[in-house]
């Protein structure tokens, strides 16, 4: 997904759009969306972050911050006593630790493997044939989850299919799917030793069965922002909000880029 | 970044891309050249026996073939690499292969080396992997099967007068190599971390005086700079095992960074310790390699009898290193199965917080393909520290 936030004191526009193969048209589309929605005119904008795996492929884009950075700003500007951010998206999961100032000292990343990150559940839940948004509502209602004991994607999907065959209840294969992915993604966030407050934001922020099955093994209440999807472009933006405010105090030049949508060529 | 590269360093460039050019160039002219791999094979002795010492080096650019149907995945992907090209026959022009008990994967494959590969000479190194009284003698005593080994093969007697002049030639290469690290003492440094490995790297392929040559030569056309090219930017060590290519370090410094200091095997592990030279040269040899490489295969005991004690024990020369070349933060360097520093990760974290440096670890498989994944991880951690 593509996300832009447009940021002046508060929040003015955000919006979340799908990004396809051709991101750079497709960062271009999701920006027009945004300043229609916040009724402003591109040259308007005074300075733009991108960030994410897309960042580099934002062709109006006047400096590039890792994600790990910016979902940091952005949650301590939403929860000022966050110390440990998990991050749960499709590409990837991320945990990272907060010092009481703010500042970032330690992250841990699953980039390799699918069974890390939220596919594993979109797989699950397209093969259960359940639209992604209803599978975590679904998975509370369990009585008995299942234990899946495959921890690739591919097999654990073979491992749902006839589980399913056997008669077991879709809710029950929900729920152990849920706790299959919090039990890596917990693992994986243990090695920064977890403290409070715990922040789940992603898409995974946006499934209720994953926050209650990382809450329950984290032996911790999780805290989700309002609108999950949007906390790595907020930071973004506000962290191109200090730069700009740092630069008028000293008086250096802010550099941008042309604010015009360039049809980028794809090799 | 844009630095001027003039003679010695074009010479290097070129050494380090066609790796083995210049050996297969004397091997033309009837010279005798002998690979190895990992930090502890006394190169002295094999120079001493009048063959040219050649470090046998992997490719992250080549994809891993015919040598996995002679070798399992188990086998660190390092190491798979280096023989995949040597059986890819990258190292034709090599009379034989020394191997020392370096790690897990080395001992176990040795005979895989030497039954899949078609030199004449294969010769293991037993390197104790315990560093006590009886560790050394055990060690001259193998020091001196190696060298009646290559006496025997050459047909030459390595003589003790032999062998200290040639002692003083390696102890020079590292003083040489030295010079080339202080250079990257000035913030920000004078000479880039893609530069120096690549200037070691070549040096691995040559004979010891010509890299004697090269690296003198490197050291003056970096201090004609007068003045650093580079940015400023975060001043970064390096900690791993062997990382004889540039890649991850160009990486580091293409997204800011500077490399400034390491703890790798063709860098500060291989090339700091110096030969005591007032001691018989055997003797010295042996506790040159046995004792003052410091490498994680080798277990030392637990003088301290804390495990804070340990680590800073274990681990002094790296602080040292960061403190010395004012590294502000570290990259922890894994390969995938790699037994030696695999194991040892949980130590050298906590050595890293006791210095209260930021450190980064890093797991890899020795593959250009992953520096994508790894770009996200290093930019996030120089924006962290920067």
């Amino acid at each position: 997904m593509t996300k832009v936030v447009i940021l002046k004191e508060e929040i003015i526009a955000s919006v979340v759009g799908p990004t396809g193969p051709e991101q750079r048209r497709l960062a271009n589309k999701v920006m027009e969306e945004t300043l229609r929605k916040a009724s402003l005119s591109f040259p308007q904008i005074t300075y733009i972050v991108s960030t994410g795996y897309g960042r580099i492929n934002v062709p109006f884009s006047d400096r590039q911050v890792t994600e790990v950075t910016c979902h940091a700003r952005g949650i301590v500007h939403l929860f000022s006593g966050a110390r440990t951010i998990i991050d749960i998206g499709g590409q990837d999961s991320k945990g990272i630790k907060i010092d009481a100032s703010g500042k970032v000292v330690d992250f841990v990343m699953n980039d390799k493997c699918a069974a890390g990150s939220g596919r594993f559940i979109e797989v699950i839940a397209d093969t259960l044939g359940i639209p992604l948004d209803q599978v975590g509502a679904l998975s509370l209602q369990s009585s008995h989850p299942v234990k899946i004991s495959n921890i690739c994607t591919i097999w654990a999907q073979q491992e749902v299919v006839s589980s399913l065959a056997e008669g077991v209840p879709v809710a029950d294969l929900l729920a152990g799917i849920h706790y299959s992915l919090a039990d890596r993604i917990v693992r994986m966030v243990s090695r920064l030793r977890v403290e409070d407050l715990v922040i789940l934001t992603g898409g995974g922020a946006k499934n209720k069965g994953l926050i209650k099955a990382l809450s329950e093994q984290l032996n911790r209440s999780v805290l989700v922002p309002p609108n999950p999807l949007i906390t790595g472009a907020l930071g973004a933006a506000l962290i191109g909000k200090e730069m700009v405010e740092k630069a008028r105090k000293n008086k250096t030049p802010i550099e941008t880029r042309e604010r015009v949508f360039k049809e980028v060529e794809i090799l | 970044m844009e630095l001027t590269q003039g003679k010695a360093l074009s010479t290097v460039e070129r050494l380090y891309q066609d790796y083995g050019f210049r050996a297969r160039e004397l091997k033309g002219q009837g010279e005798k050249i002998i690979g190895y791999v990992c930090s502890f094979v006394p190169l002295e002795l094999i120079k001493a026996s009048g063959a040219i010492p050649f470090r046998i080096r992997g490719n992250i650019f080549e994809p891993i073939t015919k040598g996995d149907t002679l070798l399992e995945t188990i086998v660190c992907p390092y190491y798979r690499s280096c023989f995949d090209l040597s059986v890819k026959d990258k190292y034709e022009f090599l009379s034989g292969v020394v191997i020392p008990h370096g790690c897990d994967s080395m001992v176990r494959s040795f005979s895989t080396w030497s039954y899949g590969l078609p030199y004449s000479y294969f010769h293991f190194v037993n390197i104790p992997t315990v560093c006590e009284e009886s560790s050394f003698e055990f060690f001259e005593e193998e020091l001196n099967t190696f060298r009646k080994s290559l006496e025997k093969f050459f047909g030459k007697t390595i003589t003790d007068e032999e062998l200290s002049r040639v002692i003083r030639i390696y102890n020079e290469n590292r003083e040489k190599v030295r010079a080339l690290y202080e250079l990257r003492k000035a913030d920000p440094p004078l000479i880039s971390g893609t530069e120096l490995t690549m200037t070691l790297t070549a040096g691995s392929s040559l004979p010891i005086e010509e890299a004697n040559d090269l690296f003198d030569q490197v050291v003056a056309e970096v201090k004609a700079r007068g003045s650093s090219p580079l940015k400023k930017g975060p001043r970064i060590l390096i900690d791993g095992a062997c990382l004889d290519h540039i890649e991850l370090i160009k990486l580091v410094e293409d997204l800011g960074g500077h490399v400034v200091a390491d703890a790798i095997c063709n860098g500060a592990r291989d090339h700091f310790p110096k030969t005591d030279v007032t001691l018989p040269p055997i003797k010295a040899l042996s506790q040159r390699y046995l004792d003052k490489v410091n490498c994680p295969k080798t277990y030392r005991a637990n003088k301290a009898g804390t495990f804070e004690g340990d680590i800073a024990n274990r681990f002094g020369d790296i602080g040292a290193y960061a403190k010395e070349f004012k590294a502000e933060g570290a990259i922890l360097y894994v390969y995938k199965y790699c037994d030696p520093f695999g194991f040892e990760v949980p130590a050298r974290k906590a050595y890293y917080q006791s210095l209260n440096l930021p450190m980064l670890h890093l797991e890899d498989i020795y593959s250009a393909g992953t520096m994508g994944q790894l770009r996200t991880r290093i930019q996030a951690f120089l924006e962290m520290i920067g």
